[in-house]
């Protein structure tokens, strides 16, 4: 045992030893490069900026205030084509596209593992069932090479946004620096908890330690949310920014800046997507070991492991498109024109392509639920509804995905007699989808209903007309969503319109809520028709995980791609014009291509990943076993 | 009696292929064949789904493929299936290269994502401002906004008439003669949904003054800054709203 | 092995199959590419830049907004001059020259004092005298050419027809980059950057600002130094904050700003 932990200590000495020196390199770039934009390129202030540095050991006069050394702001740079550095052989644009989404992927993963983790653990506790500690410290193993590998895209992309895009860092840095210098000061804090929290795990797992440990997960996912929002403030403010003039001069305030428009519905929409997208990458990481587990037990440990990170991406999934519907809801109040852009022009073929894959995904969710049940003999009794929950849901997603404008040969366009098509033209406006995507998400609830009472019957006297409630619950919400979508949809004004999805989505959300705390009362205490058995589920179910997964990157390659592109050309919309060679927007075809490229290589390098926890973990039982 | 699941899974292929193509029989409506691909690309996945998602009828489908292929005795209906499998997929892949004198898809943006600014009657107008000035008369004045719909009304059967039809559905007297048609404003999914500055432009700058990301368009409508005048254009706006009984879309209530 | 080779090649296909259908099942829509940026090319110049330039210039170079804008209150507004311009001329008070509102407006840019709209004169002058500096001169001096942007940009905010002739040719660049001889004394640093038009100092007899003739007797170097650089540090009372430009310090001299300061100083 003592070699092993020696090994381990060296272990964490070399990790930590990477991830600091890695550090230190990049901030003193970066250091380096905050410095350099102080100086600017002026006679009178400069000069009066060396005396007053002199003169500021002497008492100031009565009337100095401490601001009075606040420093000047200047406007948005206006740049030409010269002033963006090339790299021959590098397209500029495409390389800081790859890093950032990439850095961007591996960062949800390892901020949403610790949320994940830090709540398996609570769950572990309060149950005082072993099995989720055990797959809590398997989870943050796995995101613990991840999170060097953050470091090093981030580095990768501080380099190439110098590199390519210097005055606009430069501008950025202007402003938004004591923030920076923040996230920088706050990574280390991140790094030190991770490292306590992973480290110590064994050390303090029993009694109050276990709280100690506990309270030390909880700071790791505070510092990780803040260093997110951070980011976020960047990003959206070159999106929406604010506290600044129409010429780009700073005002000030750093809180305005970092508080725009969009902030918050960002930080909602990423922080419920992380949630998601690490469970989806835990479950595929589950279904892999599923796949090449040996013997029943470890097959059982990784359907139960995969089962869980499924459900909790569905659980981050069900909320994210009201997050997403907000988030677009925003853009649209800071600037129609933006909204439009997004919504109405080129990009509105994206949605097309997202609404594929988001039916990818409902569709691989529900499969997996379906196949789970083959783990109950009691299963047998729902089996013979899946085929009308599969028909709705299939309609539903058809109805989602059907363009707005149809993409018709000359023959069908003489046919039709025009663009118009007097059956599909209704769906391919908003009230339709809205519909069509509550109904997908109320079944896909009433999969997992059915999934998490396919071993048991209720005992409860009531069950009856528990039952019977939750079926009228059902039943109403429908129809809700109906009348809803279909009256105030097409035949009335704009802002009933836009309005009557919110209730639509109010009746989803009770529908989930209710019928969920109806369900855990009816079957609290309920006889086990069969036991569950963990890994009696079939090979195939598993690849709706990686499909899960796939889709989930490949989505979130998408998604930021639209996100930064409805800037069109400009670095900070409406303030710093984007000059550069590479400014235009590409056609969908160019930006899904290197989408694919980025989930290719992000892929490798999480099978990298997994294959080094999958040797460590092999050593470690070889050595316990030797000694 | 129980469907063998293999012949239920074609049943269902052939029945939705039935559902996708029946408007386009029977209603002249056809769905468009690059989206019927893919509805039938979903409707069979998700059929597999729903069949593999349990063991016993997963044997159902996949054991006849099996026994066809592996036992001795079928091998007269193994030889048939071998040999149309390959003919089959070579046919379709004949049909999908064959070259033909069809003109290539065109791409016609029904919402065209409009400028910010537009150029019309020598003016330049923001697009995300623009109200129509007489808008606010059909509360405040609702004589007066009777009158100008009814001005609007004589602009639209002075010129629109002609392509757009007496009752606004698209089937004027012309309208044969074109390809695609003109527009029915009393279709749902036509003014119904567009904010007035949006019409307005369209009607202004006709079909010259489309975005040029969406091409190739292929609209008839004249340039109607250079016939009729800016007054005129709200008017007709109007009349189409008051006329077809939708509001146009907007942000306020 | 054979599981992993498996699941790589079931993910890569997953993710050829998007691309694939990204590629070829939507179609490829060119978007339109970025709009050419308003350039000073004079020969070339579209009147839609043109009026840009004057929208522009009247936000920033200009320093018109500083005071025509809504909340201060302090010089009229001017959405609508295009059209009210030429009621102007025919205002029994007017004696200028003017024939055309885009005379009137180039006649009060250039001579603010000619008509002063009423209410809007310097304090007991009974509106004849114009507390606007003459925007030709001084610390904004513009052009000729920026004169005319600004009023096209005018006429089309109200919503008039545009009558402003664009510039034939682009000005010469050396009159682009022609640099002001450097002010010798007090007095010339005032006049040269307009200090006059708000402040009274140096003989001149701004009123928007605070009287500088006895500043020197109330601040010391330091407070002056740091007013003009960052006007914003200190704010008088009873003035308003952000009226006063904020760049003199990229464009005075460091000489002219020595000269300033010591002029202040020692006005007593």
């Amino acid at each position: 045992m003592r070699l092993s932990s020696i090994v381990v200590k060296k272990n964490l000495l070399l990790k930590m030893g990477f991830t600091v020196a890695l550090f230190f390199f990049v901030s003193l770039f970066a250091f380096q490069f905050l410095e350099s934009t102080k100086f600017f390129p002026i006679g009178v202030d400069t000069v009066y900026a060396a005396e007053q540095a002199v003169t500021a050991e002497k008492p100031a006069g009565a009337e100095a205030k401490p601001d009075a050394k606040k420093e000047e702001y200047q406007p948005a740079p206006k740049l030409t084509e010269k002033d963006y550095p090339q790299v021959k052989g590098i397209n500029g644009r495409i390389m800081a596209w790859l890093v950032a989404q990439l850095h961007l992927w591996f960062a949800a993963f390892v901020l949403a593992v610790p949320i994940l983790v830090f709540i398996v653990e609570i769950i572990g506790m309060a149950t005082k069932d072993k099995r989720y500690d055990k797959m809590a410290y398997e989870f943050i193993k796995v995101s613990l090479t991840a999170y060097s590998i953050t470091a090093v895209f981030g580095g990768l992309l501080l380099f190439t946004l110098v590199i390519f895009y210097p005055d606009f860092m430069r501008y950025m840095a202007n402003i938004f620096s004591p923030t920076m210098l923040a996230y920088a000061f706050l990574f280390f804090a991140e790094s030190a908890c991770l490292y306590i929290y992973y480290y110590g795990w064994h050390a303090m797992e029993e009694g109050t330690a276990k709280w100690v440990h506990l309270t030390i997960g909880w700071m790791l996912n505070i510092i990780g949310t803040v260093l997110m929002f951070l980011a976020n403030a960047w990003v959206s403010f070159m999106m929406s920014p604010h506290g600044v003039d129409a010429a780009g001069v700073f005002e000030g305030n750093i809180w305005h800046a970092i508080h725009n428009h969009l902030w918050n519905p960002l930080n909602l929409h990423r922080t419920v997507a992380n949630v998601a997208y690490g469970g989806s990458i835990i479950g595929a990481y589950a279904a892999y070991k599923f796949l090449s587990a040996r013997n029943t037990e470890e097959k059982a440990h990784y359907d139960w492991m995969g089962y869980t990170a499924n459900f909790i991406a569905i659980c981050g999934l069900l909320p994210l498109p009201f997050a997403g519907y907000w988030l677009i809801a925003e853009i649209y109040a800071y600037s129609q024109q933006m909204g439009i852009t997004l919504m109405g022009g080129v990009f509105a073929w994206l949605f097309i392509i997202q609404a594929v894959l988001i039916g990818a995904l409902f569709l691989s969710v529900n499969y997996y639920l379906w196949c789970g049940m083959e783990r109950s003999k009691g299963a047998e009794r729902y089996t013979k509804y899946i085929k009308y929950i599969a028909f709705v849901i299939v309609a539903c997603f058809l109805v989602w995905f059907t363009p707005h404008t149809l993409i018709m040969t000359p023959g069908e366009l003489k046919a039709l007699g025009g663009p118009y098509h007097k059956y599909l033209g209704p769906l391919g406006i908003m009230p339709a989808k809205n519909t069509a995507v509550n109904i997908m998400l109320i079944f896909t609830f009433l999969s997992f209903l059915l999934y998490r009472r396919c071993n048991k019957i209720a005992t409860v006297s009531w069950a009856p007309i528990g039952n019977a409630i939750q079926a009228a619950i059902f039943v109403a919400a429908i129809i809700n969503i109906c009348i809803l979508g279909i009256y105030y949809g097409y035949f009335t004004n704009t802002v009933l319109k836009v309005g009557s999805s919110v209730p639509q989505v109010a009746s989803t959300l009770f529908v989930i809520i209710s019928c969920m705390i109806i369900d855990v009362f009816m079957f609290k205490g309920a006889k086990e028709v069969a036991p569950l058995q963990w890994g009696k589920i079939p090979d195939r179910s598993q690849y709706a995980l990686f499909i899960l997964a796939v889709s989930f990157t490949w989505l979130m390659g998408l998604m930021g791609f639209i996100r930064s592109a409805i800037r069109q050309h400009w670095h900070v919309y409406t303030v710093f014009r984007d000059n550069s060679p590479d400014a235009f927007t590409p056609t969908i075809g160019y930006a899904t291509k290197v989408v694919s490229i980025g989930v290719i290589i992000f892929m490798a390098i999480v099978i990298f990943i997994f294959w080094l926890a999958h040797i460590s973990g092999k050593k470690n039982v070889s050595q316990g076993a030797h000694h | 009696m129980k469907i063998p699941r293999l012949l239920l899974f074609v049943i269902i292929v052939v029945i939705s292929y039935g559902i996708f193509k029946a408007p386009g029989i029977l209603l002249n409506q056809p769905i468009p064949s690059s989206l019927i691909v893919m509805y039938m690309f979903f409707a069979v996945v998700t059929t597999l789904l729903w069949i593999t998602s349990t063991e016993k009828d997963m044997q159902g489908l996949v054991g006849p493929i099996k026994t066809m292929i592996q036992d001795p005795t079928k091998k007269t209906l193994r030889n048939i299936v071998f040999v149309i499998v390959p003919l089959v997929a070579g046919g379709i892949t004949y049909t999908q290269l064959k070259p033909s004198y069809e003109a290539p898809v065109e791409l016609r943006s029904i919402h065209p994502a409009p400028p910010s600014t537009v150029k019309a009657f020598g003016k330049t107008f923001n697009l995300a401002t623009l109200v129509n000035p007489y808008r606010k008369l059909e509360k405040e004045d609702p004589a007066k906004f009777t009158q100008l719909v009814k001005e609007g009304g004589e602009v639209y059967f002075k010129n629109c008439f002609y392509c757009h039809g007496d009752k606004l559905d698209g089937k004027g007297h012309y309208a044969h003669g074109f390809n695609p048609l003109p527009l029915a404003f009393t279709d749902i999914g036509t003014i119904a949904q567009l904010q007035e500055s949006f019409v307005f432009w369209r009607i202004s700058t006709g079909g010259p003054g489309l975005p040029k990301e969406a091409a190739p368009w292929v609209s008839a409508m004249p340039v109607w800054e250079n016939f009729i005048t800016e007054d005129e254009v709200w008017k007709v706006i109007l009349f189409l709203y008051n006329y077809t009984g939708y509001a146009p879309r907007s942000w306020e209530k | 092995m054979k599981t992993f080779l498996k699941v790589v090649i079931f993910s890569v296909a997953v993710i050829l199959f998007y691309a694939f259908y990204a590629n070829v099942m939507i179609p490829q829509v060119r978007p339109a590419p970025p709009p050419a940026e308003a350039k000073l090319d004079m020969g070339s110049l579209t009147m839609e830049q043109f009026i840009h330039m004057g929208d522009e210039i009247f936000h920033g170079k200009g320093t018109c907004e500083l005071c025509h804008n809504p909340v201060g209150g302090r010089a009229p507004l001017l959405d609508q001059v295009g059209k009210i311009a030429e009621e102007r001329i025919k205002d029994p008070r007017y004696k200028g020259k003017a024939k055309t509102g885009e005379e009137y407006i180039r006649e009060s840019m250039k001579e603010p004092s000619t008509f002063v709209v009423a209410g809007f004169g310097v304090k007991g002058t009974n509106d004849t005298q114009s507390p606007m500096p003459v925007v030709t001169s001084g610390a904004i001096g513009l052009k000729d050419f920026e004169v005319d942007a600004v009023i096209a940009y005018f006429q089309q905010k109200a919503g008039v027809t545009v009558t402003v002739q664009l510039p034939k040719e682009t000005p010469k660049a050396t009159e682009e980059t022609h640099v002001a001889d450097p002010a010798k004394s007090g007095e010339e640093v005032v006049t040269k950057y307009g200090c006059g038009a708000c402040h009274k100092i140096a003989g001149q007899q701004g009123a928007l600002g605070p009287d500088l003739t006895k500043i020197g007797a109330k601040k010391n170097k330091d407070y002056l130094r740091r007013a003009v650089l960052n006007p914003n540090a200190d704010i008088a009372p009873g003035f308003p904050a952000g009226m006063m430009p904020p760049d003199f310090g990229t464009k005075m001299l460091s000489g002219e700003f020595e000269i300033l300061i010591d002029y202040m100083v020692k006005s007593k």
